[in-house]
């Protein structure tokens, strides 16, 4: 832990001082502030909506940060050849992955904690002025929905380490990122319309449901972090399911992070 | 004099009203050109769930809200002249879809079922529809008393299944917060059909629940259609009984004084008394300038 540290904290400080941090901030305020407007055109879930619109804005953003800003500071180590200044040192290369993850699950959890902040200063402003609206709103389910955003988003950090172990470039890890994202928040709903087809009235051949029944267990299932219905909505998420998705999540992401270090061990750099 | 340093603001003082100018004549334009109908395919929800990624309560919202501001459009003047143009049964069905899609992706946002509830039963006779939306609404908010509240006042009014209209009501008075009343109508469903005076009730109910302006503006002038009919079939009565036949005309009932006056039908038609002495009229409770301002814009 203790070589872990310092590279973890330059990690966090290089990724606190990074610019895009500004422009992804800007993004989340304005959707916080488009709340306001869209809020008042709803007639009677005024408090659904705009726990919709937060949650989305704090998700949204918090992947735009792991994409633009947490991919590029594995990335920069690579590219600047920085690396090598860091390698010299007495630490393993495992040990670097892991201080770096560190260091962004640091950098992420800081920055949706300020997002998560204006997003409840937002949805504060609006329960103020539609108290009547808010009946079944619960503050506890709101904060619980914020920090599985952050587990999911450590988690595709963590795939973002994988795939930066044996891409040369990191506008490749980006691309693998991203599609990871994809198929992660849509595979279970993908899972479900493959086995059964006759909803949309389409066909499926018996390959591909054996391929997206492979994928179910190779590709993480980000949909278990999604609770912005049930927080929208004040319904109830029993204790076992928050252990379960906290296990699910950090066993995942250990996963991932080790076989990263594994595949980075073996790395040769130019 | 330095005209370098003054041209980019000469420039720019040149340019803005040229990008104001190109700006209402490209929009123009762009209204003129050949395009599909505004109303149009809804994807099937699993393929929506599938698209809306991480976000599919928001994607729910986007769905009710892009219906909301079409129905909104369908209203044509300004303010006291607004009058709303008939829609299209396409339009109905696209409407239908996109809160059936809207609800699929989330099944407890309530307001696409009270939204289809106001306008898919009375302006486009979906009656087996909406209560199908209803139903899967009452399903999952299995708390609220609004849902099971409209599925019985649907049943009862628009499909005379009282009994089925009485069980979902008595299903809504043990709801929390609901009305007494609705054990109490639900009982004089079960055992009476006073259609009329009954939908009064329903409709005197729905009245106090709505904030939404336009809902509110269509459920008093039901009430005051509802009202006036209600009127007259008492003075139908009176007639049959003193007579022993039903009035040929509502004239009649002035005539012999059983009522002071005839009521106006708000929706713009004129009441009559049909071969068995119900009380109908010509607007069959729609607004009949809506029609008309239709058939001129066609």
């Amino acid at each position: 832990m203790q070589l872990l540290w310092p590279i973890a904290l330059i990690t966090f400080k290089e990724g606190i001082r990074n610019r895009s941090i500004y422009g992804i901030s800007l993004l989340a305020l304005l959707m916080l502030i488009a709340n306001f407007i869209i809020s008042d055109m709803i007639g009677h879930e005024v408090g659904k909506v705009a726990v919709d619109i937060a949650l989305s804005a704090v998700s949204f953003s918090g992947l735009l940060l792991v994409l633009f800003v947490g991919i590029n500071l594995m990335a920069k180590d690579l590219d600047r050849k920085t690396i090598y200044m860091v390698l010299a040192k007495p630490i393993s290369r495992a040990q670097y992955i892991f201080g770096k993850f560190l260091g962004i699950t640091l950098l992420i959890i800081t920055c949706l904690g300020i997002l998560s902040c204006f997003a409840a200063v937002s949805l504060l402003l609006i329960k103020l002025g539609h108290q009547h609206y808010f009946q079944r709103f619960s503050w506890p389910l709101v904060c619980l929905s914020f920090s599985f955003i952050a587990l999911m988003l450590i988690l595709v950090s963590a795939l973002s380490f994988l795939f930066a172990s044996f891409t040369s470039t990191s506008f490749v890890t980006f691309i693998l990122t991203i599609i990871s994202y994809i198929i992660g928040v849509s595979l279970s709903d993908v899972k479900a319309l493959v086995e059964a087809p006759q909803a949309v009235g389409i066909k499926v051949s018996p390959v591909t449901v054996k391929v997206v029944q492979g994928a179910y267990y190779i590709f993480p299932n980000l949909s278990f972090f999604d609770i912005k219905i049930q927080a929208a909505h004040g319904l109830p998420v029993p204790p076992s399911y928050i252990i379960g998705v906290v296990a699910y999540s950090v066993v995942y992401t250990l996963i991932v992070l080790t076989l990263a270090s594994l595949i980075f061990r073996k790395k040769e750099f130019p | 004099m330095n005209m370098g340093r003054f041209f980019p603001v000469i420039l720019l003082l040149a340019l803005i009203p040229l990008y104001f100018s190109t700006l209402s004549t490209l929009s123009l334009m762009n209204k003129r050109l050949p395009k599909g109908d505004e109303v149009n395919v809804v994807l099937p929800s699993p393929i929506l769930k599938i698209t809306s990624l991480d976000f599919d309560g928001l994607s729910s919202d986007i769905l009710y809200l892009k219906t909301l501001v079409f129905y909104g459009s369908t209203f044509v003047g300004k303010d006291a002249n607004k009058q709303q143009r008939k829609l299209k049964e396409s339009e109905f069905n696209w409407i239908y879809d996109m809160l059936k899609a809207s609800t699929d992706l989330d099944p407890y946002f309530l307001d696409p079922y009270l939204f289809a509830n106001g306008i898919l039963t009375w302006e486009a006779n979906k009656i087996r529809e909406t209560n199908k939306l209803l139903e899967k609404g009452n399903h999952y908010r299995d708390w609220d008393y609004w849902l099971p509240f409209f599925l019985g006042f649907n049943h009862f009014y628009f499909l005379g299944d009282n009994e089925k209209g009485a069980e979902y009501l008595m299903e809504a008075s043990k709801k929390p917060g609901a009305s007494p009343l609705y054990g109490h109508l639900a009982a004089r469903l079960a055992y009476k059909s006073n259609k009329v005076e009954n939908a009064i009730i329903f409709l005197e109910n729905m009245l106090e629940k709505t904030d939404d302006k336009t809902m509110r503006k269509d459920y008093e002038t039901r009430l005051k259609a509802l009202k006036a009919i209600l009127f007259l079939e008492k003075g139908v009565a009176a007639y049959k009984e003193k007579t022993g036949r039903n009035p040929s005309s509502l004239a009649k009932l002035q005539e012999l004084g059983l009522v002071e006056w005839l009521p106006v039908d708000p929706y713009g038609g004129e009441f009559y008394i049909d071969k068995d002495g119900s009380i109908k009229t010509t607007s069959d409770l729609r607004d009949m300038k809506k029609t008309q301002s239709n058939q001129e814009n066609p």
